[in-house]
């Protein structure tokens, strides 16, 4: 038992921190540190950085030119990235579908996408949820026919996050109904820029379009862009929940809003306020606990020992407490945080008026967006159900 | 970082908890309950085990060992809610230990490892609440003899103690901030000493405690920071029992839920009953990880350590209280009867909350001690 990084592990930190603030350009790190809105450029401009350096793929092995860390260097890469104000990596291709290339592509696969995704250059999508497939993905409807050497793909997925500047997708699509809903699932890589792809974005309640539906209208696909085998999708997708580990509780982050929540609490002259103060308090003893959980995974997977099957209390904590900062930013600011200003989330807007700068305008939209957390990447209710099948069989 | 327990770490879990399924079974324990809620015989086994000489040096004939040693034994007396206050051992040998003149460690360290000194923590006054430096009981000094004269209450298994450590102000300014704070051994049998004991709602014993002029010997002038340090350690020990209590709730519970029939399933096929059951999880797992989080910030500075105690008190006391009042709810009626065993567990968890500083007081501790970064390095 033992609370603290080792020699090596704390070098490697200070490695990371050092080339991290010599890398993360100050004007993305300034918009990631006041939730301003990041476009397009702002994250690619980071990722493409990182890819040059070869840590796009972080927690990638070493043979598909990754940097091989162990579960304790990607958690300290991660804090550091996130502390420093680093925009959160878009995870589709590096986090998402590479891992499923690696296991189950074939050679010509790797060598044709792994690049691109490694680099940067290349933005991917995720093709998942569909309107009548959410918590119950395994209903997918969107269908891919074999004809000759291709696919023809129809259907409609939606909540596909920044879609919207995607130019690959990769797809959970259906190519048998025999059987269970799980067996007749295909998982195949799709070029947004073919014919018959829409792309629609959709407004969200805080006036932001961070998500999007795609139809797919007699798409053809190549069929070596197939991962894997026909029918064996499903398999895969559950590879990928496996890859998640413990950046989904995201608790890195969670850590870089606490301290902001306290400097907003101080402007605002709720800070010194108990009942304010306490609620502050709550989410500090609410963080550390997670991040002790967290480690104790990490620790886990480094000694091999002890298996801590606990993804779902993960997600459950990790999506409540980004909840739970959020609402306490927002009613930190109060009033102030309802003027519905779209420009006041882009860098250099002047928010002058005649009563004084209205900083907080984007607070709660902020809280708006964040209910997302508790319903994206399987439910609470849904993680819930899977920690009570651990518990009670 | 790494979590995992050595193999004599291991081994000592194996030995306790052997000891807790075989000779701490729910019916002698019910006995020692009637009995008044203290059992010298198996204070004696537990001795026996090592247990009392955990802390205390090898010169002394304990095993020294550590807090994580400590977190282990008490997590496993947890599971089988052990009545006898080994938790007070365990405070009151590091404090002799770490603060005492040479000859009292001598004088009593020897003999609280081998069981036949019980020696613990008087340290609570009426209206004191948690507040460690409020403190009326006066000390007073005369021909290099102190006495004490002040009352204590709520003073584990006080009137079965060999001796207690007294915090007591010295110079006559009660309830005035850290200096003026000595702590000090007073003996039970001394003279001006009496005691007035009951049950507690756990089924344990404790006691109020009077000293009128009782002579008593100076452990250190530097008491308010040594009084931190016991509770402190004492913090880390309800931690750990908590885990250990609230892991065999949650036991006993599945397996209840799996045996229990209404409307011809097992209860545990309910979803409105298993989304519980995966919150009792969430806080049994955050509150392990607190409890280790205790464990090892004991040797920290001083101004860590306290908020990160804080901090994990507050955590065990929430996951305490909710995991205990699920259990209730989740048994149905049967849990709250008195021969059911789930009810002395609801009991024992809520008695640990106001142990050394109950949910609202650590809240607030963790309010005021807050920096503008947080995390468990900081």
């Amino acid at each position: 038992m033992d609370l603290a990084f080792t020699p090596e592990e704390l070098a490697f930190r200070d490695e990371i921190r050092t080339w991290v603030k010599d890398n993360l350009p100050a004007d993305i790190a300034h918009k990631v540190h006041n939730a301003m809105r990041l476009t397009r450029d702002d994250m690619q401009r980071w990722a493409k950085i990182l890819g040059k350096k070869g840590w796009l793929g972080w927690g990638w092995p070493t043979q598909f030119g990754g940097p091989g860390w162990g579960a304790v260097q990607k958690h300290l890469f991660e804090e550091e990235c996130a502390l420093a104000g680093a925009p959160r990596v878009v995870p589709f291709g590096p986090v998402m579908v590479a891992p499923v290339i690696m296991a189950f592509g074939n050679a010509e696969q790797q060598k044709r996408f792994l690049p691109g995704i490694a680099s940067g250059e290349v933005w991917w999508s995720q093709g998942y949820s569909e309107p009548g497939a959410g918590s119950d993905l395994a209903s997918l409807k969107t269908r891919a026919e074999r004809v000759g050497d291709k696919y023809i793909v129809n259907g409609q997925k939606t909540w596909t996050t920044l879609g919207q500047y995607g130019e690959w997708i990769f797809c959970l699509v259906r190519t048998s109904n025999e059987g269970k809903p799980q067996t007749g699932i295909s998982f195949l890589l799709i070029d947004m820029k073919s014919p018959g792809i829409t792309v629609r974005p959709i407004k969200l309640l805080d006036g932001e379009c961070e998500v999007n539906e795609v139809w797919f209208d007699n798409v053809e696909v190549p069929a070596e862009n197939l991962v894997g085998e026909e029918n064996k999708g499903w398999n895969y997708a559950k590879h990928l929940l496996a890859h998640e580990r413990t950046n989904i509780a995201d608790v890195n982050r969670a850590k870089r809003e606490l301290e902001r929540l306290k400097r907003i609490a101080k402007t605002e002259g709720v800070y010194d306020d108990l009942r304010f103060r306490d609620e502050i308090a709550k989410l500090e003893v609410d963080i550390v606990a997670l991040e002790m959980l967290v480690l104790r995974v990490l620790s886990a997977e480094k000694s091999g020992k002890n298996s801590l099957d606990i993804a779902g209390l993960l997600k459950i904590r990790g999506s409540e407490i980004q909840q739970r900062y959020a609402e306490l930013m927002m009613q930190a600011a109060g009033p102030f945080s309802l003027p519905s200003i779209f420009e006041a989330m882009d860098a250099g807007w002047q928010g002058n008026f005649p009563g004084g700068v209205l900083a907080n305008a984007p607070l709660a939209g902020n809280y708006f967006n964040m209910r997302k957390t508790t319903i994206y990447g399987g439910s609470n209710e849904v993680q819930r159900n899977i920690v009570a099948q651990t518990v009670l069989g | 970082m790494d979590f995992d327990f050595s193999d004599e770490q291991e081994q000592l879990r194996d030995a306790v908890r052997k000891w807790v399924d075989k000779a701490y079974d729910f019916e002698r324990r019910r006995a020692i309950v009637a009995a008044g809620g203290f059992d010298r015989a198996a204070y004696g086994e537990m001795a026996e085990l090592g247990l009392t000489g955990l802390f205390v040096s090898e010169a002394h004939g304990g095993m020294g060992m550590g807090p994580n040693e400590a977190m282990v034994t008490l997590e496993e007396l947890g599971r089988g809610i052990v009545l006898e206050p080994l938790a007070q051992t365990l405070i009151a040998s590091a404090t002799l230990q770490t603060h005492a003149p040479t000859a009292l460690q001598a004088a009593w360290l020897s003999r609280m490892a081998e069981g036949t000194a019980l020696v613990v923590l008087a340290h609570q006054e009426r209206g004191a609440r948690y507040q460690l430096q409020r403190c009326t009981t006066q000390a007073t000094q005369s021909g290099g003899q102190w006495t004490l004269t002040g009352n204590k209450s709520l003073v584990a298994a006080g009137d079965q103690a060999d001796a207690f450590i007294v915090p007591a102000m010295v110079n006559g300014s009660g309830g005035q901030a850290s200096p003026e704070m000595g702590l000090f051994l007073v003996e039970r049998n001394a003279s001006g000493v009496r005691t007035q004991a009951y049950g507690t709602q756990d089924g344990s014993r404790a006691a109020e405690v009077a000293m009128n002029a009782a002579p008593g010997q100076l452990i250190t002038l530097n008491g308010l920071s040594a009084l931190e340090e016991a509770v402190d350690i004492g913090m880390a020990c309800a931690c750990a029992e908590a885990v250990g209590v609230m892991d065999k709730t949650l036991a006993i519970t599945v397996e209840y839920m799996n045996t229990r029939k209404q409307f011809g399933v097992n209860i545990a096929s309910f979803q409105a009953l298993r989304h519980r059951v995966a919150d009792m999880k969430m806080q049994l797992e955050l509150g392990r990880s607190m409890s280790y989080y205790a464990t090892l910030k004991l040797h920290a500075p001083a101004p860590e350590r306290r908020r990160a105690l804080a901090r994990a008190k507050y955590q065990l006391g929430t996951s305490m209280r909710f995991i205990g009042q699920q259990a209730v709810q989740l048994h149905g009626g049967i849990a709250v009867t008195d021969e059911y065993i789930v009810s002395h567990y609801f009991k024992k968890l809520t008695q640990l909350d106001m142990t050394f500083g109950d949910t609202l007081h650590q809240l607030g501790e963790v309010s005021a001690r807050m920096q503008d970064t947080a995390g468990v390095f900081a």
